[in-house]
């Protein structure tokens, strides 16, 4: 099994790439190939690249990242068709979408390939507890941007409590086949060990347990009960 | 109008300082945001000193702040400061009403004033710096500051064109400031321990900011702190203007050089933080021409507060009390790196827990996987115990390092985890604790002493 971490340079805010660290721990076969922005993807010249990830970055790293990713957004596409699995967190969900518009009004071309823009509010920094379901799987995490997503695409995750793409939508993230995009972010498959397992199966790696399976579930179910906890307050 | 409405707002904030004492509420904002919320542009007419020095940055300011007001008292000077208020636009508000008469007119010359870097939008557009020296610009906490880049680009935008700059050259974040402001670079030249390759989780410059390539360092000494180069369009770390060289741990020396000469200073602290530290006010006091023969003396009564770094030796048994300023995951990899160097065997008490974010609603973690937990998984450092709301995250997180569960113990409740750290003579007991944790840390200190002058007495 072979991960992708694209633009880890850049790609690297707020803890996000452990979520890849937290994979290979919990399945030591795993493979990591790490892309900078001044290579060719892997996923463009091989065939067995099992997973895909790219992680939160800066407002001027989404912009050299597009830059990055443009000439391959026909591939990208392809991949996603075919269901090659992608995981996508955090403001890297909008490399995705049509435009990021600025604060001045201008406008960010985005890969286009979801029909989602996101608007960003420099000095309206948005923070958020937040509690979803991954089909039957309880998401737990946190939210920290300047952006909102709107527009349409399937949801990854069904918002329990908290906001989804933007304030008053349930619909969190963008999913299409094994494509996944979350703002959520904690790092995601750390504060979450039965969506870490469900990647896991996904790219191949069956029968894998969690690493630190009994301290992981206990501060996930720590965590789920505390945001469950309805005089906690929520955003920020 | 304006002018009313200001008079009134002095007035009024002047007139809360006796209440504020009476009550003892000393050392508060109030009047600085009774006196903002009266007339919104308060900073703009109150009477400012003539030079103002603004000391910013991510980490190490409130150091700073401190070492430039006590080198200003050692040479006789009286200054204004915020020191017993905050660093944001009402803590100086408040400094400027104790600083100004009846009639809003400033009665000092000259002022220092600790300034929250993500505040500078509410303070430079009126209390305009004569020189701003900035520490350095690292990820801070998420919520608030989000990352370096944004801090720098808020930074960029209001620091009024005719500040002079103190920039750390060794940080290319904050050299990237306001670039058509006058400016000055300090530094520390390459030392024996620097490498070449970064090994913190931390290191936001990896990209040449011309052209995006890969940059190369020179010497690296921590996250991105070293000189840089990029080989692709030559770009690199800008020379110093004021270095420090040749530091003497034995001796507890270092030399600070520029083209005008050197002198040797006795550290303030061994750290190699506050050395950087001790570097940028030297820089700050060559530039407005302090001589060196003056400074290197001033400087010995220059201290680091013992709020952020305490040590108590009971017996044989040291404790030491280590501020981890919270959900700051660079600072709290600057403070474990500098315990685990520190030789001889320790114990370490984890609880710098966000408090104030318990209360309301429950402290984001990210930052745990952005800090070097790696650090405390070092063969000197034996049990550690995790403490506070965020106990069992620290725990996970501590595994994730490759400490083994055996040498950690979970209690959420931190008097307990004093009571229960396990330690003897010849061992260093460590809490880190973060800004909110000061109250609990003190009883927590008053425990671990009273168990650390048992264990001696047996």
């Amino acid at each position: 099994m072979t991960v992708e971490i694209l633009f880890p340079e850049v790609c690297s805010l707020y803890g996000d790439l452990m979520n890849i660290e937290y994979l290979v721990r919990s399945c030591p076969e795993i493979q990591v190939v790490r892309t900078s922005l001044k290579e060719t993807p892997a996923f463009v010249t091989r065939d067995d690249v099992s997973l895909i990830y790219m992680g939160t970055m800066t407002e001027r790293a989404q912009e050299l990242v597009i830059a990055a990713l443009l000439p391959h957004k026909g591939r990208i596409m392809q991949l996603i068709l075919d269901g090659t699995p992608f995981l996508i967190t955090g403001n890297a969900l909008e490399i995705f979408g049509k435009y990021i518009e600025c604060d001045d009004g201008s406008k960010i071309d985005c890969l286009g390939i979801f029909g989602t823009y996101a608007v960003r509010r420099m000095m309206q920094r948005y923070n958020s507890l937040y509690i979803g379901k991954f089909g039957e799987i309880d998401i737990v995490g946190f939210k920290s941007q300047f952006t909102h997503s709107y527009g349409d695409a399937e949801p990854l995750f069904e918002t329990v409590r908290g906001d989804g793409l933007h304030p008053g939508t349930m619909a969190e993230g963008v999913r299409r086949n094994n494509f996944m995009a979350t703002y959520v972010i904690g790092p995601l498959l750390i504060l979450n060990p039965d969506l870490t397992v469900y990647i896991l199966d996904l790219i191949g790696a069956k029968g894998c347990r969690p690493a630190y399976e009994e301290a992981a579930y206990d501060v996930f179910r720590t965590r789920l009960r505390e945001f469950s906890d309805p005089n906690r307050g929520f955003t920020y | 109008m304006g002018k009313l409405r200001f008079l009134a707002a002095l007035w009024a904030a002047k007139l809360s300082r006796p209440v504020l004492k009476l009550t003892r509420h000393n050392g508060t904002n109030f009047p600085g945001e009774l006196a903002i919320k009266l007339c919104p542009d308060f900073l703009k007419y109150i009477g400012k000193p003539e030079t103002i020095i603004s000391v910013t940055g991510t980490n190490g300011k409130t150091t700073v702040n401190n070492m430039v007001c006590d080198i200003f008292e050692a040479a006789g000077k009286t200054v204004l400061d915020n020191r017993a208020g905050s660093n944001i636009n009402s803590g100086i508000a408040t400094s400027l009403i104790v600083g100004a008469t009846l009639f809003g007119r400033a009665k000092y010359d000259t002022a220092v004033f600790e300034t929250d870097e993500r505040s500078a939008l509410r303070i430079y557009p009126w209390v305009r710096p004569k020189y701003i020296l900035m520490t350095n610009l690292f990820r801070d906490s998420i919520m608030r500051n989000g990352h370096p880049e944004f801090i720098a680009d808020i930074l960029t935008a209001y620091i009024p064109k005719e500040s002079k700059l103190i920039l750390n050259a060794d940080d290319l974040i904050s050299c990237s400031v306001a670039p058509d402001n006058d400016r000055v670079y300090y530094g520390i030249e390459k030392l024996d321990s620097d490498r070449t390759e970064c090994i913190n989780l931390i290191n936001d410059m990896r990209i040449c900011p011309k052209c995006a390539g890969k940059l190369e360092y020179d010497y690296l000494r921590y996250h991105h702190i070293g000189r840089a180069r990029c080989s692709a369009c030559g770009f690199t770390s800008p020379p110093y203007d004021y270095s420090g060289r040749e530091i003497d741990y034995a001796a507890g020396t270092v030399t600070i050089a520029d083209k005008a000469g050197s002198g040797v200073y006795a550290l303030v602290n061994d750290s190699i933080f506050n050395i950087y530290n001790m570097v940028a006010v030297a820089a700050l006091f060559r530039e407005m021409g302090m001589p060196h023969e003056k400074l290197t003396e001033y400087m010995k009564h220059a201290k680091v507060v013992e709020t952020r770094y305490r040590e108590l030796d009971v017996g044989k048994i040291r404790i030491i009390t280590q501020l981890a300023k919270e959900k700051n995951a660079l600072a709290i990899t600057r403070a474990f790196d500098y315990i685990r160097g520190l030789p001889g065997p320790k114990k370490v008490l984890l609880m710098m827990n966000c408090l104030n974010d318990e209360k309301h609603w429950s402290e984001n973690t990210c930052w745990m996987y952005d800090c070097d937990f790696e650090f405390l998984n070092d063969p000197q450092i034996g049990q550690i115990v995790v403490s506070g709301p965020r106990a069992r995250d620290y725990r996970l997180r501590l595994l994730f390092a490759g400490v083994p569960d055996s040498r950690i113990l979970c209690l959420p409740d931190e008097l307990e985890g004093a009571r229960q750290i396990d330690f003897s003579p010849g061992d260093m007991v460590c809490i880190f604790h973060g800004v909110d944790s000061f109250a609990v840390t003190q009883k927590v200190l008053e425990i671990i002493s009273r168990r650390a002058e048992e264990a001696c007495a047996e």
